[in-house]
C-alpha cells in the first residue's frame, strides 16, 4: 500500500500497466477527518501481485484524473465513486450517476449527507 | 325482482367458473431483484414444484402475467421499473410481497438512503409473505391464500377492484427517475410519530 500524489495517478497507472499490472480490481473512496481518499486496487495476473494506491483529495472539491483511458474497468468504478462520494474524475468519457436515480440530490456516503428531498416524502419511516 | 335474482344466479355461476379457471392458472412474472429470488426459483424447481398449483409458467413479459411476486429489495433506481411493469400487466392482476425487504424495507429499513420501505408504498399488495427469505413452503402457502382470495371475488365488484388496484405513486413526466407521491393516498408510516416518547423513556432509565 502506498500513498501517492493525486496529480501523478495517470503516470503511475501507465507505469504499473507496463510492469504487468493488467487488472484493475476496484476504485473507491473513503472519507477521513481531513480528506477524501481515493483507493485503487491493481492486480497482476502475470506475476501474481497486488498493489493498493491511495490518494488524498481535497474534501470541498475532490477531483482527480480519470484512468479510464488505460483501464476500461475504471469507467464504471469511477462513475460509482462519483455517485456516492462526489469525486470528480477529469476527462472521464461519461461521468454521470450509475447506482442512484439520475436527479438524486447529494452524495450519500459523505459524512455530511442528509436526506431531505421532499419528493421522497412517501418513503419516510 | 325475479330477473334480478336470475341475473345474480347466472353471475355467481360465471364467477365460480371464472375464478376457478383464474385461480388455478396464476402466471407469475419473472421478477427477482435479490436473494429472495433464489428462493422463488427453488420453489419453481422440481423439489417444491410450484406447478402443482398451476403457476409454473414464469412469464418474461408483464403482458402475459397476472401475478407479480416482488422477490427482493426494491431500490429507488428499480422502483420506476417496478411501477411500469405493474402498469403493463393486464387486469386482473395481483401482487405478492415476498420477504422482509418488500414488506417494510427489511434490514435496510432503518436508515438506508436508497431502499424503498416496502412495495406497498408503490403498488397495492394482496399477500404479504414474511421471512428473510421465506421458505418455499411459505411462498406456496401465500399462493394458496391468494387462490382462496381470488375465489371469493365476484365480477360485480369490478369497480371496487379497479379502485383498489391503482399504483400509489406516479412516474414523473420529465426524464427524472424519482417517483412522486399521488395526492390523497395515505401511506402507513411506523416511525416515531410521538416525539416525546423516547425522551420519557430516557428519564425512566435515569431514575
Ligand atoms: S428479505 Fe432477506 S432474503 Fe429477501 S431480499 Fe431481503 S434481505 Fe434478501
Amino acid at each position: 500500500m502506498t500513498y501517492i500524489e493525486a496529480q501523478g495517478i495517470l503516470n503511475k497507472a501507465k507505469e504499473l500497466k507496463t510492469e504487468g499490472f493488467d487488472l484493475l480490481l476496484s476504485i473507491f473512496a473513503q472519507e477521513t477527518a481531513e480528506n477524501i481518499e481515493c483507493i485503487y486496487h491493481f492486480c497482476s495476473t502475470i506475476n501474481n501481485q497486488e498493489i493498493i494506491l491511495k490518494t488524498k483529495l481535497d474534501k470541498n472539491n475532490p477531483r482527480i484524473e480519470s484512468i479510464s483511458s488505460l483501464y476500461k474497468t475504471a469507467d464504471w468504478n469511477e462513475r460509482e465513486t462519483f455517485d456516492l462520494f462526489g469525486v470528480e474524475f477529469l476527462n472521464h468519457p461519461n461521468l454521470k450517476r450509475i447506482l442512484l436515480p439520475n436527479d438524486w440530490k447529494g452524495h450519500p456516503l459523505r459524512k455530511d449527507y442528509k436526506q431531505d428531498d421532499e419528493r421522497l416524502s412517501w418513503n419516510e419511516r | 325482482m325475479a330477473i334480478n335474482n336470475g341475473l345474480k344466479v347466472i353471475l355467481t355461476s360465471v364467477d365460480w367458473v371464472y375464478n376457478w379457471a383464474h385461480s388455478n392458472s396464476l402466471w407469475p412474472l419473472t421478477f427477482a431483484t435479490s436473494c429472495c429470488g433464489i428462493e422463488m426459483i427453488s420453489t419453481s424447481a422440481a423439489s417444491y414444484d410450484i406447478a402443482r398449483f398451476g403457476s409454473e409458467v414464469f412469464r418474461a413479459t408483464p403482458r402475459q402475467a397476472d401475478l407479480i411476486i416482488t422477490a427482493g429489495t426494491i431500490t429507488h433506481k428499480m422502483a420506476p421499473a417496478l411501477v411500469r411493469l405493474y402498469e403493463q400487466m393486464p387486469e386482473p392482476k395481483y401482487v405478492m410481497a415476498m420477504g422482509a425487504c418488500t414488506i417494510t424495507g427489511g434490514m435496510f429499513e432503518n436508515d438506508s438512503y436508497s431502499v424503498v420501505r416496502g412495495v406497498d408504498r408503490l403498488i397495492p399488495v394482496d399477500i404479504f409473505i414474511p421471512g428473510c427469505p421465506p421458505r418455499p413452503e411459505a411462498l406456496l402457502d401465500g399462493l394458496i391464500q391468494l387462490q382462496k382470495k381470488i375465489r371469493t371475488e365476484t365480477l360485480a365488484d369490478r369497480k371496487k377492484y379497479l379502485e383498489v388496484h391503482k399504483p400509489r405513486v406516479k412516474l414523473p413526466e420529465d426524464d427524472s427517475e424519482i417517483l412522486l407521491a399521488v395526492e390523497g393516498i395515505e401511506i402507513m408510516q411506523w416511525g416515531i410519530q410521538d416525539k416525546a416518547l423516547p425522551l420519557d423513556n430516557i428519564e425512566m432509565v435515569k431514575r
